[in-house]
């Protein structure tokens, strides 16, 4: 059984939780380029690697990041979007 | 005597035709037969639906509790209420307070939250389908139906559990009763008769059934 940590509410099978895309963070609309707007809002990276997703816990409806190697299919750690937050946003 | 709330499990309960009584102006089933206290030892259900319940949420909702002077209790837990029933903590700011057949502060909340309005603290509405699980077949029946290990947890911490049961998303709370540990749970109205049904299978697979509430409340074992 493939389980999943919601920093929240702990362990749990992975059927509890649902995928709610890469996390990418989101350039300032009051600056950024047409260019890299059109990038943000429609490219996505598709090749293997450390990313940042989120997932939901859909039994409390927790939303949290997961550090994940989608090329092993590890998930390294699991945390709270306020981390992400209070550093400024993610690289 | 008005009437005027259902039950979501009302229709399911009213065919095993049980005696009816009423709290918060609710058809409640109070005794389905004379084997009520039997099942109720081995593997009981009983609805507490009717029972009155709020919930709030928001980054103002602790402070606001604080100040109408209700206990918090931390994340994933639950405590009692002073004047009866319990608040449940189900998130970091989100809370669910269910008061017994003659608590008053679930209904105060949502009072004072309709008036007050305050900053930072949003009512959340609870028509939830709630349910009881008592007797000594509970853990075995919870076995069968969540991924959770419920064995690991101690009641006496007073846990809440938010997980998924036969593929429905409930909130989960254990009791210690001098009887033994009973479970509360509460999910979606919606999905109430797709879970009592399912439960009732496997209750009387495990000679346990459908119970009504003249054992729980007359005992004081509704909480």
């Amino acid at each position: 059984m493939k389980i999943l940590t919601c920093p929240i509410n702990g362990t749990r099978p992975i059927s509890e939780f649902i995928y709610g895309g890469e996390y990418r963070a989101m350039p300032d609309p009051q600056v950024v380029s047409d260019e890299a707007w059109a990038d943000y809002v429609f490219n996505r990276n598709g090749a293997p690697g450390i990313k940042l997703e989120w997932w939901c816990h859909a039994s409390s409806t927790t939303w949290f990041i997961v550090e994940r190697d989608t090329a092993r299919d590890r998930v390294v750690r699991s945390f709270l979007f306020d981390e992400i937050r209070y550093q400024g946003g993610a690289k | 005597m008005s009437l005027i709330r259902k039950s979501p499990l009302h229709d399911v309960a009213a065919a095993l035709q049980p005696e009816w009584g009423a709290i918060n102006d609710m058809p409640v089933a109070l005794q389905f037969d004379h084997g009520d206290g039997q099942r109720m030892a081995t593997l009981g259900i009983a609805d507490l639906s009717g029972l009155w319940r709020h919930g709030l949420k928001g980054p103002g909702s602790i402070a606001w509790l604080e100040a109408q002077g209700i206990v918090i209790p931390a994340v994933n837990s639950w405590a009692e209420l002073a004047e009866g029933g319990l608040i449940a903590r189900l998130g970091r700011t989100e809370f669910m307070l269910e008061d017994e057949p003659n608590g008053t502060t679930a209904r105060r909340v949502q009072s004072l939250l309709a008036v007050e309005r305050p900053y930072g603290v949003y009512p959340v509405l609870h028509q939830d389908a709630a349910l009881m699980l008592t007797g000594t077949a509970v853990q075995r029946l919870l076995r069968q139906t969540c991924s959770f290990n419920f064995m690991a947890l101690d009641a006496a911490t007073q846990p809440l559990v938010l997980t998924t049961m036969v593929g429905v998303a409930v909130t989960v709370l254990p009791v210690a009763t001098a009887d033994g540990v009973h479970s509360r749970i509460w999910c979606d109205g919606t999905y109430g008769e797709y879970l009592w049904h399912t439960l009732l299978d496997i209750a009387h697979e495990l000679d346990g059934g459908a119970v009504g509430l003249n054992y729980l409340i007359l005992e004081g074992k509704s909480q």
